[in-house]
């Protein structure tokens, strides 16, 4: 008897692949063993499955698997459909030569920057001229820059900041220097909402 | 479980794999409208399955998710190319775990280049268990299963895929040597540890 008492793989084999033979299923049920050993091993597999499957089906409820199959038809709808292709603007087309280099959109760039040097210029001009200690004084440039200590102080009616002038000739570095630190000062803040509403150069088309 | 073995040619196709053939005809047709619509048919038999298997796979419902409809558009951009004398779910078993093996790939590399979160490592998703009469029994239901599927975790990922494509996705081994490549001894030899393992860290008496 002890003989033929089934080996663990046959029984695992039983449990997963295959049906018993006549003769194992005789052993089986004369063999109170082995027959305990398969419902064991049986239970086991049962409660392995029964947990993946109940893990799966909490994770994947009815719900979501009516949106992932209305994802996959969704998908299938657009395969094998050529591409769109979005036209040039009209006055481009493929069989006119361009002759132009220039688009639109560059012209309206060139002619901001030019008008920004004019206006930069004019004003530059100005400020000089505007200065409190320096009205029609020649000398070295000047630069209004923010707050530093010891010096006379210009502060702007209602606001905090404040500025004052920089007698000292300065190199283009220092001059940019400062600048940057004028543009991430408080003063800066207020000329936000302003530059929000000033369209990028990218945005020029 | 049905008895193992070769995939005989001559045994009658399955409802799916008739559905199949049928939609790889309607697409050879050029009927591509109406092959969609039969495979949100094939869609729906296959899909609570396929979640199945890939859960129990990638053990991560978004992985999952990503790799079943992978997998579902993958079958029907190549359904041309489906045998009809093969069962549907074989063909398309292959292609899930294919795609599973893929997504696996690319999580291990994204967690190359992660910043862990936490120290708790490759831990499972917490799953909402069934509803359990009282909260005793719920926490012990819920230790046992994450017990069990600590368990299919730690089995090597051979061993891990065959024992959920034969055991939970109830597939022969002719049917899984198919599906991974391997010869169907190997399967066996896979399956066998898989098990052995799972009752040495399972069985509690």
């Amino acid at each position: 008897m002890k003989a033929s008492h089934l080996s663990d793989d046959r029984l695992i084999e039983l449990c997963v692949l295959d049906e018993a033979s006549a003769t194992e299923q005789q052993h089986l049920s004369a063999c109170a063993r082995c027959d305990a050993r398969r419902g064991r091993m049986q239970r086991l597999l049962d409660e392995v499955s029964d947990t993946a499957a109940a893990a799966a089906d909490a994770a994947f409820t009815p719900e979501r698997l009516g949106r992932q199959q209305a994802r996959i038809l969704a998908h299938l709808q657009h395969e094998g459909r050529p591409a769109r292709v979005i036209a040039f603007p009209a006055g481009h087309g493929a069989h006119e030569p361009t002759v132009s280099r220039t688009r639109p959109g560059s012209r309206w760039i060139a002619a901001a920057a030019v008008a920004g040097l004019v206006v930069g210029a004019i004003a530059g001009r100005f400020g000089h001229d505007y200065s409190f200690y320096s009205l029609g004084r020649p000398g070295p440039s000047r630069v209004i820059v923010a707050r530093t200590a010891e010096q006379p102080e210009l502060r702007a009616s209602g606001s905090t900041a404040t500025i004052r002038e920089v007698t000292a000739s300065i190199s283009d570095d220092e001059f940019l220097n400062q600048l940057e630190i004028a543009i991430d000062g408080p003063a800066a803040a207020a000329l936000q909402p302003i530059d929000e509403l000033t369209p990028r150069s990218w945005e020029v088309r | 479980m049905t008895a193992a073995g070769a995939v005989a040619p001559s045994a009658p196709l399955s409802r799916d794999s008739q559905l199949a053939a049928e939609i790889k005809g309607l697409v050879a047709g050029g009927e591509r409208d109406a092959a969609r619509e039969r495979y949100g048919e094939l869609v729906a038999h296959q899909q609570r399955r396929a979640v199945r298997i890939a859960y129990q796979y990638l053990r991560d419902v978004h992985d999952a998710d990503e790799a079943v409809q992978d997998a579902f558009i993958k079958v029907f951009m190549h359904i041309t190319s489906y045998r009809e004398d093969l069962p549907f779910e074989v063909w398309f078993t292959r292609i899930l775990v294919n795609a599973c093996l893929d997504l696996r790939k690319s999580r291990s590399r994204r967690l190359r280049w992660a910043v862990p979160m936490s120290s708790t490592g490759d831990v499972p998703p917490s799953e909402p268990s069934a509803p359990e009469p009282t909260p005793e029994q719920r926490l012990v239901s819920r230790e046992r299963a994450d017990e069990i599927t600590a368990a299919v975790e730690s089995l090597p990922a051979r061993q891990r895929t065959v024992f959920t494509l034969c055991h939970l996705a109830e597939q022969t081994t002719a049917e899984v040597s198919q599906a991974l490549g391997l010869s169907e001894a190997t399967v066996r030899v896979h399956l066998f540890r898989a098990i052995r393992k799972l009752r040495r860290l399972l069985e509690r008496d």
